[in-house]
């Protein structure tokens, strides 16, 4: 098991991060009522692990013993029937999915299964009518449609399924789903707070920490604790006693991307295009989301770029990004970036130069 | 009297109203179709496609008794078998000109010389030689419909004075009819069955040896010209088999005529057979002749001709259109100048006028692309305003080759802005194009029938090969319009909104083809300066590749996720994909290092492996490249 995933806290308790909000999350449920939530927040700072220790904060062990099935659903849509096929981690008190997997037939999924779960609604032990908790994840890739449609159902079932939504950018969640929902925003952790954790993994691990290191490590995460723990777990395996000066080494398709950045500022011109789309289709292959590499190809172009250029740069990558989400194919817009940086580059080279 | 023979012939109804311009042909009235029924008796099921086909004259109808009686005999006894399908009886003003206007004579044909003259040399060795002294005797004429392949036979055996015999495709049967026959407990036949029968006879029994038809010495050449159609690879091979093994063995001069298809035409695949037919033919030992298409000038010629001698005043410029528009099929020419000629007044009244003015503009104002773009735009083309035009279809490569290629009438800048009209806008110098030296690109894709979504794929894959070399500026450009059409397509394609038969009035295809518009119309503006022309081949797009391997990558991801821990939540893809994979990876590595310590193992991707190979050469190629561009820099 990764040490992403041993270490990760189990109650709200031990959450060490996020102190405050596990705090609060715990006098909310302990009140017995709890509104649908909604987790925000940058990626590896803590979401996940905040609503999984939320669920057996309310459900007890029962949520931890958990299945995982991947079900069938056959949706009668008016003319036709659509059969989906989605994976789902269930357990007697809450159903865990990503309905975004369901592409454009995501809509479907949502009305769907919060129907069903409203039907089998459980009655817990003292008689009492209870609530099931249905966790979607990656609510910001949701369709339009399918958050439209997610704000009925919250409405129509709120009596019996709580909604507790996860995503990374509130902005990409309809206002109607937003205002019913409590918004938690969960930071990215700070440095130190990263420290923290490292350097409790590596008493936990039996490690020796060189002074810095752990630091070093954390500088290099950005921010997101689950890379760094992740980088931890990599630097163990690649060199163990640490070294003070031992190399954090990036992910491999981070290299690649910086090595893709590079091939751009040595050249411009259709062939060496040809040539970056060729590597931006190895990255995709490997199903890199390509919002992710064209983010770091813009941090990685950032770099070398002389400060005068770098608004108008980011000005396009922000506008290729936006074109990304509403075309299909990402390669045309990635590419479409890339020979606009080119076009800007090479118009700075011979302004400077000539 | 040599050429002007009076003829009979026995063809199937079925054969005359696809007119494949078969030699015989109605005339005065004594033609009339005839379909041989199932219960021929031996006399006719030994002879029943003896079309003696001969040339034949409106003013024919005395020689005709005469030379009619040598025949009367067997071919009373088939009159009474065979159902007279009346209606057929045409008179003599009111017959189609591709019949009345045949060709009679060598000269006359509007195919290629050389072609005539290779048919011919081949049909007089094997006629005025005894057979024996070749082995082979099959001859195979493909060319597209309507370049007179049929014609040129006919001619070419009536100047031999041979007997031409052809297979006469049985009439189709109508699904009554089979009922009918059904009940009456007659078997059905399937045409291709019908077809093998015959070739199996003739190559048994050698039924059409010259001796046995009626004493007469004239050699006899065998003609297949409608082929049966097959539909699928069984029925396929059954008739290339039947084919092949009558080419090798016949030892009657055998003349089988083959249409050529466009592939783009038709989806069926009976069509794509052609192909491989002729080929193996080929091998069979079959000399094989292609017709081409024929030329705009011959067929000019042909129309005035014609023209002259129906007396109808038709403006050249109109057979200049018609002769165009034919796309190198002369019965089709032929068909648009009896059908222009029908009305002439109410025909040419209005169109005359509007082709005639948009003819000039096109001549006068080539070089201002808007004015003859909005031309276009409103007036297609002058091909398409003719009402009788034959639709051109072309391949979608050569389609995209078009666009690709990007040639444009080079006009010069002056002129240019000489020729701007004060209606049209003026541009702007960056904005202006030399016009285009192909039809306006809705028209071609029209024509290529190709799909939006391929077509901007193949666009993408290929375009960076055609912008030369400095050009950054437009590759943004050209990349930018590929964005945009991709977002046209993105809102089209979300199938929540998609339905199963897409109208033409929708929003989802209006905006597919605006996708398609916008992809086209970006390369074409955008690419202003298109590197040299040289050879290219058009690449396969590589994108679909990517997206199905990539999918696949995603499911296996999925996999091994579940393998390494166990679940106590859902991870998105990409937390899997690009930091937990990579991670896995190491450890992997390590554990694998640990059991074999000699082995260096590591767990990459095979893609990945070379590209980090890759990256290794384009930094060396890299670095040489900078240092260029630094010396290119400081010699500025």
């Amino acid at each position: 098991m990764l040490w992403v995933d041993k270490y990760r806290p189990r109650t709200l308790d031990k959450v060490i991060v996020h102190e405050e909000i596990a705090g609060n999350l715990k006098k909310l449920v302990s009140e017995q009522d709890c509104p649908h939530l909604l987790f925000y927040g940058p990626p590896g700072s803590g979401k996940k692990t905040l609503i999984m220790a939320l669920l057996k904060q309310m459900f007890g062990p029962g949520a931890e013993k958990v299945k995982l099935e991947n079900k069938m659903w056959k949706i009668d849509a008016g003319t036709r029937t659509i059969e989906l096929e989605l994976t789902m981690l269930s357990s007697t008190h809450h159903v865990e999915l990503n309905p975004s997997d369901a592409g454009f037939q995501d809509r479907y999924i949502v009305q769907e299964i919060i129907k069903e779960m409203a039907r089998n609604r459980p009655i817990d032990a003292k008689g009492k009518k209870g609530y099931k908790v249905l966790v979607l994840n990656e609510v910001d890739k949701l369709s339009r449609e399918a958050q439209h449609s997610l704000r009925r159902t919250m409405e129509k079932y709120s009596v019996s399924c709580r909604l507790i939504l996860c995503c990374n950018s509130s902005s990409k969640v309809t206002e109607a789903v937003r205002s019913r929902c409590l918004n938690i925003r969960v930071n990215a952790p700070t440095e130190e707070q990263i420290i923290k954790v490292l350097e409790f993994i590596g008493k936990k691990e039996n490690l020796q920490l060189p002074p810095g290191f752990a630091a070093r490590i954390a500088a290099q995460s950005n921010r997101s604790l689950r890379r760094a723990i992740l980088s931890l777990e990599t630097c163990r395996v690649q060199q163990y006693p640490f070294t003070a000066n031992q190399a954090v080494s990036p992910m491999d398709w981070e290299q690649y991307v910086s090595e893709i950045a590079s091939d751009i500022i040595m050249e411009q011109s259709p062939k060496r295009l040809f040539l970056v789309r060729g590597k931006v289709y190895e990255l995709l292959v490997n199903c890199i989301p390509p919002e992710i590499i064209l983010k770091k190809l813009l941090s990685e172009l950032l770099k070398k770029l002389d400060s005068e250029l770098k608004h108008e740069v980011c000005h396009w990558a922000a506008y290729y990004e936006h074109r990304m989400r509403l075309g299909q194919k990402a390669i045309f817009h990635i590419e479409a970036f890339v020979a606009k940086f080119m076009s800007i580059y090479k118009g700075f080279l011979i302004a400077t130069f000539s | 009297m040599g050429k002007r023979r009076p003829v009979v012939v026995l063809s199937s109804s079925s054969s005359e109203g696809q007119g494949e311009g078969r030699g015989g042909s109605a005339t005065g009235g004594l033609e009339s179709s005839k379909s041989r029924s199932r219960t021929a008796p031996p006399v006719s099921s030994k002879r029943p496609r003896v079309g003696k086909s001969r040339r034949v004259s409106s003013e024919a109808s005395p020689e005709l008794e005469v030379k009619f009686d040598w025949l009367s005999e067997d071919f009373c006894e088939c009159l009474h078998e065979f159902r007279t399908t009346p209606g057929f009886t045409c008179t003599d003003g009111m017959e189609l000109w591709v019949d009345k206007h045949k060709p009679r004579s060598l000269p006359e044909l509007a195919v290629h010389k050389k072609k005539i003259e290779e048919v011919k040399k081949w049909m007089e060795e094997r006629v005025k030689t005894p057979k024996e002294g070749f082995g082979n005797c099959a001859l195979v004429i493909t060319g597209q419909a309507g370049v007179g392949k049929s014609a040129a036979v006919h001619v070419i055996a009536s100047q031999l004075e041979a007997e031409l015999c052809e297979w006469m495709t049985p009439t189709p049967t109508l699904w009554q009819e089979y009922i009918h026959n059904t009940n009456s407990e007659i078997r059905y036949m399937s045409k291709l069955d019908e077809f093998e029968n015959f070739v199996e006879k003739i190559r048994k029994y050698s039924l059409l040896h010259p001796m046995k038809i009626g004493g007469s010495s004239k050699p006899v050449i065998l003609l297949i010209d409608d082929i049966p159609v097959t539909a699928g690879r069984v029925a396929f091979a059954r008739l290339n088999k039947c084919l092949t093994t009558l080419t090798q063995s016949t030892q009657v001069p055998t003349i089988i005529l083959i249409t050529e298809y466009h592939k783009t035409e038709s989806g069926d695949n009976a069509t794509h057979y052609w192909e491989e037919l002729v080929s193996s033919l080929e091998r069979a030992g079959a000399y094989k002749v292609a017709f081409n298409p024929i030329t705009v000038n011959s067929i000019r010629k042909t129309l005035n001709k014609i023209c002259q001698e129906e007396k109808c005043h038709v403006t050249a410029e109109w057979i200049d259109q018609i002769a165009k528009a034919s796309g190198g099929d002369i019965r089709h020419a032929i068909t648009s100048l009896q059908y222009c000629c029908l009305k002439p007044d109410r025909f040419f009244s209005l169109p005359a006028s509007s082709l005639s003015d948009s003819y000039c503009e096109m001549n006068s104002d080539k070089s201002n692309l808007l004015s003859n773009s909005s031309l276009e735009d409103g007036n297609p083309d002058c091909k398409i305003s003719l009402p009788c035009g034959r639709d051109e279809t072309l391949t979608i490569f050569h389609a995209l080759g078009k666009f690709l290629h990007n040639k444009r009438v080079a006009v010069d800048l002056c002129a240019r802005v000489a020729a701007v009209e004060p209606d049209s806008f003026p541009l702007q110098e960056r904005f202006a194009r030399n016009p285009l030296k192909m039809d306006t690109p809705e028209k071609i894709l029209s024509q290529a029938h190709g799909q939006v979504q391929p077509i901007v794929d193949f666009l993408h894959e290929n375009v960076l090969d055609f912008i030369s070399d400095d050009e950054v500026d437009n590759v943004w450009l050209v990349t930018s319009y590929l964005s945009d059409a991709d977002c046209l397509l993105g809102g089209v394609l979300r199938p929540t909104r998609h339905q199963l038969i897409p109208d033409i009035y929708e929003v989802e295809s209006v905006a597919q083809s605006f996708a398609a518009l916008v992809a086209i119309r970006g390369v074409l503006f955008a690419n202003s300066k298109p590197s040299p022309s040289r050879w290219h081949t058009i690449r396969r797009p590589r994108l679909w590749q990517v997206e199905q391997s990539s999918r696949h990558n995603k499911t296996q991801m999925l996999l091994e996720k579940g393998e390494i821990n166990n679940n106590s939540s859902l991870c998105s893809m990409s937390y899997i994909a690009a930091e937990c994979r990579s991670a896995v990876k190491w450890l992997r590595a390590q554990t694998l290092l640990d059991v074999h310590k000699d082995e260096n193992l590591l767990h990459y991707p095979e893609g990945r492996e070379d590209n980090s190979d890759w990256s290794v050469m384009d930094q060396l190629k890299g670095s040489n490249s900078e240092e260029s561009e630094e010396d290119d820099i400081e010699d500025w």
